[in-house]
């Protein structure tokens, strides 16, 4: 009897293992480690398209004999077990913005499909005949002003601070920069044009007013002869040329920029100063001090002259990009260090006592301590602007691609791209491989 | 009674041998589906080191032309990206194909690279890069091996059909085809008599098609290939893909000049007498040597730049061997990619080296890790890179090294 039930009990378990066995199928060897056709159909594509071939070809005409090239150097880097289907598709946008893929061409050395085991990979190449293009709005055309672009390149006079450079080399810098984003863009190449355009003056025609002044000096800024050297002079200091200057800033409606270090410091004109020198040894300059940044705040503000030698610059030392400066710079394509130094930035308590703002997207570097280490300041008269200033408080040398950026991210000049994927630009490749044999 | 002690002892055998059976059968599956558990992951992680090794430049980026130890390792050019390899990186590998090779008057150990046929490339173990320093970089020592081979994509082959005039047939193949119709950009260094002891190098250029059959033949109407030495070096392209092959011939017999590079960051490289390194018979002479860098171009061209003749750096001299007579250096003229080609000389005898800088500037090949062969299972990696332009396959072979221990006893 407990024969029978024990053999009742083994046909059971037997029954149990062949259900087992049927539903535990595993993969064969050849599953667990077939060769990655996908990263090696990625890899080839990349490979061919090193020098621009792939690009060309499948532009080319139906009758091209490139084809038949493509075909060679496909069959003949492929290892001899791999089959493969090339496929071109043409990327055509309709009017109402729906994409479609079209086949173009496709080559195989497989007489018939790759099966399920075969793996792809695609990439989109563009037309060489196409150029993409990113068109930068001209800063000020959606308020419909011609906002015009001065470089002060003033080649009798002297720069502080810049180490490494010339003002002219960084002039020049600044124009490759920033010149596609202004209407004009003017260098100002000697102190008589500035003193021409401290008269109200175009040196080419250009729009005056609006301006963006960009003082490549360093912590020196050109004074012209005559006029300013005689009515810019206090009797002891140049400090009232700096006052002139944030007055004109107030007038013209200017954004003064100012590269590295304290604004301002040393006026500079190797005529007129060719046997002074800024206390440094460097002649053609002359040693304001802080009384020159004093004075053009009090300028700008239209507040009466008065010397004040009181340093308000402060060391907040490293110095971080804020959210708006990381998001700019990936947006207009300049990289900076995020991390300065900076040993020059202005204090927060200079937007109460001369009516300054700074506009949110405007700030360069995150405020430390009550210390605004770059930033452009606007001067606010009842709710209007009414001159502003760039300042960038870092230590030497000067890095002027975040003079720029700071520009650019306060004025905010949009970039229009052409799209990659308009119809007859771009075309579609898809690389399928499969092993002979299959899996 | 003594029936049912029967029924119960023949159940009870029954019941154990049925159990057993199945008990082994099981075991059978769960062994097999542990096994290949354990298989599928040495294949993911053989597609993580591609990845790892392939499509990121290591740190710092450029440390193929420094002489430190990379703190991260990858192989990736950084100036091109993609699937781009450094020629400089692949060129500070120590070999794992090649003996390497012992020079006395420095008293180091240097990396053999060398593919043979008038190429050498000897590079300083002390400022190479070895498997078990990238396989700590790469965060597998001791869990997994790996073997990586990076080898050219087209088979440039070149043979001497006449050497009166010299005239040379190019073969041009890949893995799955011959490539006709292919583009070839060749170019040949003779050494030639210069007036006194020194050779000097002739330079004939040309650029020529393969025929149906993958093959061109290249004439030198005015070489004597039987005298003096020379150097072919063949760039092919076709598609996108391209190749590049050589061949020297030389008549210095066992006499050469043997290059070493010492110093990475600042491309210095050793000039030795042959019979410093080897153990040659007789007869052996002091050399005559003029040294020359040929730079790569765009698309291929190879241009001549001078080579510093300041501060110990000389371009040709006198190298002797033996006691009292150490060895010349050189200097790379720039950091770009090109063939260091040094002609000498004694008596009527010629020779002539070509040392690449960067491996794809002779299309080297370079087998870099450890030995799959005693692996229990080995993945493979296979993909498609481009090294400063030339086609280059890239295998890369993962193991464990923990072995296939599907239950392990752990106290």
């Amino acid at each position: 009897m407990r024969t029978i039930e024990i053999f009742l009990a083994a046909v059971i378990l037997f029954v149990a293992f062949a259900v087992a066995s049927y539903f535990a199928i595993l993969p064969s060897p050849r599953l667990v480690s077939s060769p990655n056709l996908r990263e090696l159909a990625l890899s080839t594509l990349e490979t061919l398209d090193v020098d621009g071939e792939l690009s060309r070809t499948v532009f080319a005409s139906s009758s091209d004999p490139s084809w038949a090239s493509l075909q060679v150097a496909l069959t003949s880097s492929l290892p001899p077990n791999i089959v493969y289907n090339l496929s071109v598709y043409d990327i055509v946008t309709s009017s109402d913005g729906v994409v479609t893929y079209s086949l173009v061409r496709s080559i195989s050395d497989s007489p018939s499909d790759l099966g399920v085991g075969s793996q792809a990979s695609s990439q989109i190449v563009t037309s060489s005949n196409v150029t993409f293009t990113a068109n930068p709005q001209k800063i000020g055309e959606g308020s419909g002003k011609n906002i015009t672009l001065y470089i002060l390149n003033c080649n009798d006079a002297n720069g502080w601070w810049i180490t490494g450079y010339t003002a002219q080399s960084l002039a020049a810098d600044l124009y490759k920069l920033l010149s596609p984003y202004f209407q004009r863009t003017v260098l100002v190449n000697s102190t008589s044009q500035l003193g021409t355009i401290l008269n109200n003056t175009a040196l080419q025609g250009e729009r005056l007013q609006d301006a963006v002044v960009i003082n490549t000096f360093g912590e020196a800024v050109p004074i012209p002869a005559g006029y300013y050297t005689t009515q810019g002079y206090d009797g002891s200091s140049y400090a009232k040329y700096a006052y002139i200057l944030g007055q004109r800033v107030n007038t013209y409606n200017w954004t003064w920029v100012s590269i590295v270090g304290y604004p301002l410091y040393y006026v500079t004109n190797t005529v007129t100063f060719a046997s002074t020198q800024n206390t440094y040894g460097v002649y053609g300059m002359r040693n304001v001090g802080p009384a020159g940044f004093n004075a053009f705040l009090r300028g700008l503000d239209s507040q009466s002259y008065s010397y004040n030698g009181n340093w308000i610059t402060g060391s907040p030392g490293l110095v971080q990009f804020t959210w708006n400066a990381s998001f700019y710079s990936n947006y207009y394509g300049i990289y900076p260090s995020p991390y300065q130094t900076s040993t020059r930035a202005l204090p927060t308590s200079i937007l109460s006592t001369y009516h300054l703002s700074v506009p949110a997207n405007s700030y360069i570097f995150q405020v430390v301590n009550n210390w605004i280490a770059g930033a452009t300041f606007n001067h606010m008269v009842t709710n209007q602007i009414r001159g502003s200033f760039t300042a960038i408080g870092l230590t030497r040398i000067p890095d002027i691609r975040i003079t720029a950026l700071g520009l650019l991210q306060h004025y905010r000049p949009i970039i229009y791209k052409s799209e990659f994927g308009t119809s007859g630009t771009s075309r579609f490749v898809v690389l399928q491989l499969a092993q002979q044999g299959g899996t | 009674m003594a029936g049912v002690t029967i029924d119960h002892l023949v159940a009870l055998t029954l019941l154990l041998s049925v159990l057993m059976l199945s008990i082994g059968a099981y075991s059978q599956i769960i062994g097999a589906a542990v096994i290949q558990q354990q298989n599928h992951h040495i294949a993911m992680k053989a597609y993580d080191l591609a990845n790892t090794i392939l499509l990121s430049p290591g740190y710092p980026l450029g440390w193929g032309q420094g002489n430190s130890t990379p703190s991260a390792f990858g192989l990736q050019d950084p100036d091109v990206g993609g699937y781009s390899v450094s020629p400089f990186s692949l060129q500070r590998l120590v070999s794992s194909s090649q003996a390497q090779v012992y020079y006395p008057k420095t008293g180091q150990w240097y990396s053999n690279n060398s593919l043979g046929g008038g190429g050498s490339l000897l590079v300083p173990i002390i400022n190479a890069v070895n498997y078990t320093t990238a396989a700590k970089l790469l965060g597998v020592n001791g869990s997994y091996g790996f073997q990586l081979t990076v080898m050219e994509t087209l088979n440039v082959s070149i043979s001497e059909v006449t050497l009166n005039p010299l005239r040379l047939r190019v073969f041009v193949r890949g893995p799955g085809l011959i490539l006709s119709g292919a583009t070839l950009k060749y170019f040949l260094y003779h050494a030639v008599p210069q007036g006194g002891q020194y050779p000097s190098i002739e330079t004939f250029s040309g650029t020529t098609q393969t025929d149906s059959t993958g093959s061109a033949v290249l004439e030198f109407l005015s070489v004597d290939g039987s005298q003096n030495a020379y150097s072919a070096v063949v760039y092919a392209s076709l598609g996108g893909l391209s190749g590049v092959g050589y061949r020297s011939r030389e008549t210095s017999g066992n006499n050469k000049v043997i290059p070493f590079i010492e110093d990475f960051e600042n491309r210095i490289v050793l000039l030795a007498h042959s019979y410093d390194v080897h153990s040659y018979g007789p007869p052996v002479a002091a050399l005559h040597f003029n040294a020359t860098f040929f730079l790569l171009t765009q698309n291929f061209g190879l241009r001549e730049i001078q080579l510093t003749e300041s501060a110990g750096l000389v371009r040709s001299g006198k190298l002797n061997y033996g006691e009292g007579y150490p060895y010349f250096r050189l200097q790379i003229p720039t950091e770009g990619e090109g063939i260091l080609v040094v002609a000498y000389r004694w008596g009527n005898n010629y020779g002539m080296v070509m040392m690449p800088w960067g491996v794809s500037a002779l299309g080297f090949s370079i087998t870099f890790g450890g030995n799959p062969s005693s692996a229990d299972w080995v993945a493979t990696e296979i993909r498609q890179v481009t090294v400063n332009g030339i086609a280059y396959q890239v295998k890369l072979a993962v193991w464990s090294t923990k072995g296939q221990q599907i239950w392990r006893y752990k106290p």
